[in-house]
């Protein structure tokens, strides 16, 4: 069964077979799920390139689904990030209640999202895109009661995006008389140029909820924060990636067919660089650890995004590895605060901390997440943040250069943050017998950043599928070797030698301060510190952790004031106080309701003759 | 592959010589600011005998792991860093790792060193360490605006992110980065100032505040290294900026001198100055430094 209809079986008959072995057999659920994505992740790898490879007809619609180097690339992400989310699951969500649902749910936007990437038609493109946004929401009210606002914001803001994408589909339907990709992609330039620009915008918000570009993206930081935190991992690292798949599409595919492409790809490019910007300053003031990923990963697809919009070879090559790398790397930091809430029962950071000795696994996982995540070489982020800055000078975006590079400086606030107060400073008594998570749960995240290290010292072993994406899209890859990546202007950077000089250095530091000093050294507690001649007492509380950065709030100043999702909450208020008034004509009294009908009745004869034209 | 014995001597040659020098300029440093506070100060040599003195220490106490690497993280960052600036220009022996387009490589390794400091740091549990971060980080976000502004400038201006296209350029006095683009200059001095942690902008390390905030849960070998480390990248952000903007140097005596002089700006302005407060110098680097950036990058854009 090495085709489409095999994935798309196995994921969603696994999803039922899940649901019903929750009450049959329990412990073969989770193993069944991880080997349905398993083996879809491998049938995703062996399939062959083939666009015409399932083909039927549902009324008049072609439906046809198909594999392209674009599609394997975003298949392969949501497999392999599914696969480890599941594994990590089997441990995180043990004894927890409804897992038949949590399961049928995961299993089935995992199948929604394969769904998506083989579509080649816009109908089952739509389709897939709403089993999506409905099992994501299913899980994101998993947790709790308080949930329900949330997946209510959730789903309002995929609801526009869903219409948006559907009255494009109408739009594209009417005019070309057909919505397959074949024939789309090669006459959309032949619409008018409002039904092009129309149904591009249209397509843009409606890619871009899910991709959380502001101001489409107040859903995301309290979406990612409440759902269970494998499910996070898959909801930033793969189902936000839906958001850009389309987006390149929509790009390169549709709008580069028109004269407003430019215009298109300027703007886009630079909303991208202010939801960087943005996200990045909200982020460093967040203090639940869910909540500063979340608005760090709407940050991320601003980078993501400006990539793409940019729109030159190198930008392109940039964005598509940034896509898949913060895959990898926000999925590993979701599942390292999900191993901390696990132990500890909470992620407000002003809560937690000094964890490091307690559970040095997920401190790693960490650890090299946040450089991963910051772009410090010799991890992975470096090279996709080298790509990025040097296509976005070549191209003469000065201004947004220095947007997105004052972003991903910004950036090391809350990073800091994040790992300082998790898992660094005062070791609370609260917390004195937290172990490290079983190896179930730490081979996920470790793998995760593992591959972050290796993209990171051979970016070339992932550019070389990301050069083949790029070939669907009709952009040619620019030059690059295992470890080397060249710009237009002929300069390059060589990863070997940076991680080869660091290796080494690293390496003769460490042994130099480790024979001598670490093994004669007695350990002390935190408490066990200068203080100026104060002796702390036991109780005494010493941690720096709440309101961390108020001095940069303070610099900020009016900057973080105006707030989007204030705006929306007004919008959302006084169409309430509107529906409010409607409720003095439906009061729902059966009385009233006759007197309505009496008053009908009376206006009717009353105006019968102007209304009739016979006289009652 | 064939190793390159003679390019391993130069790098060895400088990272020894980066050590000293660094040294010996914050001797000289202490040595002026007595002057200036007209006291006679300790002996130019002092830091150099205080870093060997530390190494001979024995370390009775240890916060764990991440505290025991971050001195490690901090000086292989430093090392790197100079590793990869040409220390004198069309030198076999100087130009050590430099690769081509390695101007936004050093944005991010110089962050680097301070990023393990800060999580070695951490680990100690001390609240002055944590609020040094927090100031130095926020102080990093406020410097590095004006000084990826002056860097895009001369990056759009000569079509180049390579340090040694830059020092082509240069090829003689009037044609110092100084001259031909003094608005990039500007933002670049200026968040140097920030950059080199002298005063106004020392409320990182403030040792009557927060005694020395971060390293102030180091002693013996870890004080030692960090300021290893500390003169190492001294010296490398000193002949960075004398690349960019002087022209670089052509023998060693030359780099001494320019270097030094360069060295003794953010100083002379420290000693006469108070301290600012995060937000005040946060602000201050968006204030006129980014001005002076911005016109600097909209000259070379035209």
């Amino acid at each position: 069964m090495t085709s489409i209809t095999g994935i798309l079986g196995i994921t969603f008959g696994a999803a039922l077979l899940t649901f019903l072995l929750h009450h049959l057999v329990p412990k073969l659920r989770n193993i069944v799920a991880i080997l349905a994505v398993g083996a879809t992740g491998y049938i995703a790898w062996q399939m062959p390139i083939d666009s015409y490879m399932t083909h039927f007809t549902i009324g008049s619609f072609d439906i046809i689904w198909g594999n392209s180097e674009y599609s394997k690339l975003f298949a392969l992400l949501i497999s392999v990030l599914g696969f480890f989310a599941l594994i990590y699951s089997h441990d995180f969500m043990a004894g927890k209640k409804r897992l038949g649902y949590y399961y049928m749910n995961f299993l089935i936007a995992i199948g929604s999202m394969y769904g998506i990437v083989y579509s080649q038609d816009l109908i089952s493109l739509f389709f897939f895109w709403e089993i999506m946004t409905w099992s994501s929401f299913l899980l994101i009210i998993y947790c709790c009661k308080d949930s329900q606002q949330v997946g209510l914001k959730y789903f309002i803001f995929s609801a526009i995006g869903a219409y948006s994408i559907l009255i494009a589909l109408v739009l594209i339907y009417a005019n070309l008389g057909s919505v397959t990709f074949i024939k789309v992609f090669a006459q959309f330039g032949s619409m008018s140029f409002e039904v092009q620009l129309s149904s591009v915008i249209l397509l843009l918000i409606g890619f871009g909820v899910k991709s959380a570009i502001m101001p489409l993206h107040v859903w995301a930081p309290k979406s990612y924060a409440i759902s269970p935190s494998p499910f996070t991992a898959v909801f930033s690292g793969a189902l936000s990636k839906m958001g850009v798949f389309g987006i390149g599409i929509v790009l390169f595919k549709l709008a580069s067919q028109g004269g407003y492409y430019i215009y298109v790809k300027e703007i886009l490019a630079w909303i991208g660089g202010i939801t960087a910007l943005l996200a990045t300053f909200y982020a460093v003031f967040q203090t639940d650890a869910k909540k500063l990923l979340a608005y760090s990963s709407v940050g991320q697809l601003g980078y993501i995004v400006v990539g793409l919009a940019i729109g030159t070879p190198l930008s392109i090559m940039a964005a598509l590895f940034l896509a898949v790398l913060h895959a990898a790397f926000k999925g590993a930091l979701f599942l390292a605060t999900g191993a901390v809430y696990h132990r500890t029962g909470t992620t407000d950071m002003n809560e937690v901390s000094g964890l490091v000795r307690k559970m040095p696994y997920t401190f790693l996982t960490a650890l090299m997440g946040i450089i991963a995540v910051s772009g410090v070489p010799p991890l992975g982020g470096f090279a996709g943040k080298w790509m990025l800055y040097q296509s976005l000078i070549e191209s003469d975006h000065y201004f947004l250069v220095i947007v997105v590079f004052a972003s991903s400086t910004a950036a090391f606030l809350y990073l800091y943050r994040y790992i300082f107060s998790l898992f660094l400073g005062q070791e609370e008594k609260e917390f004195e017998d937290v172990k490290e998570v079983s190896w179930l749960m730490r081979i996920p995240m470790l793998t995760l950043v593992i591959f972050t290290l290796v993209v990171g010292v051979a970016p070339g072993l992932l550019l070389e599928p990301i050069s083949g994406a790029m070939g669907y899209l009709g952009v040619g890859a620019t030059q690059f070797e295992t470890t080397v990546i060249w710009n237009a202007w002929g300069n390059k950077i060589d990863m070997f030698t940076i991680m080869n000089s660091i290796g080494i250095l690293f390496g003769i530091a460490f042994v130099f301060i480790t024979v001598k000093g670490f093994k004669s050294g007695r350990y002390v507690t935190t408490k066990d510190i200068h203080t100026s001649g104060e002796v702390p007492t036991e109780n005494e509380n010493l941690t720096y952790a709440v309101d961390f950065y108020k001095p940069f709030e303070r610099a900020l100043g009016w900057v973080l004031k105006p707030s989007v999702d204030k705006f929306y909450n007004k919008i959302a208020t006084n169409l309430e106080h509107a529906f409010d008034h409607l409720r003095y004509i439906y009061t729902g009294n059966g009385q009233t309701y006759a007197m309505y009908v009496v008053i009908f009745l009376v206006i009717l004869i009353a105006f019968s003759e102007l209304i009739f034209g016979v006289k009652l | 592959m064939d190793i390159n014995w003679i390019k391993i001597l130069g790098l060895i040659v400088t990272v020894v010589m980066a050590f000293f020098t660094g040294a010996l300029y914050g001797g000289l440093a202490r040595v002026v600011t007595a002057r200036i506070q007209n006291r006679f100060g300790p002996p130019a040599l002092q830091n150099l005998f205080d870093i060997i003195k530390l190494y001979s220490k024995k370390t009775s106490i240890n916060h764990g792991w991440m505290q025991h690497l971050g001195p490690v993280w901090a000086i292989t960052a430093s090392t790197t860093t100079l590793l990869f600036i040409p220390i004198l220009r069309d030198s076999t022996f100087f130009t050590n790792l430099s690769f081509d387009g390695d101007l936004i490589f050093l944005m991010y390794i110089m962050v680097f060193g301070s990023l393990g400091m800060a999580l070695g740091a951490g680990q100690t549990g001390n609240p002055n360490s944590a609020i040094g971060v927090s100031r130095g980080l926020s102080q990093l976000v406020g410097y590095k605006v004006p000084f990826i502004l002056s860097l895009v400038a001369l990056m759009i201006q000569f079509q180049t992110t390579n340090l040694n296209d830059l020092l082509a350029v240069q090829d003689s006095f009037i044609h110092w980065n100084i001259f031909q683009s003094p608005f990039a200059f500007l933002a670049g001095i200026l968040a140097f100032l920030g950059m080199m942690g002298y005063k106004p902008f020392d409320i990182v390390f403030a040792p009557a505040e927060i005694a020395s905030g971060p390293p102030s849960e180091f002693g013996s070998k870890y004080l030692g290294m960090m300021l290893t480390s500390r003169s190492i990248f001294t010296f490398a952000k000193l002949v960075l900026f004398v690349n960019i903007f002087f022209g670089g140097a052509d023998n060693i005596f030359i780099l001494l001198i320019k270097t030094f002089l360069l060295y003794m700006i953010p100083l002379l302005i420290g000693i006469v100055n108070p301290r600012f407060r995060t937000e005040q110098a946060v602000r201050f680097f968006w204030g006129f430094p980014t001005a002076f950036g911005i016109i600097a990058v909209i000259l070379a854009a035209w």
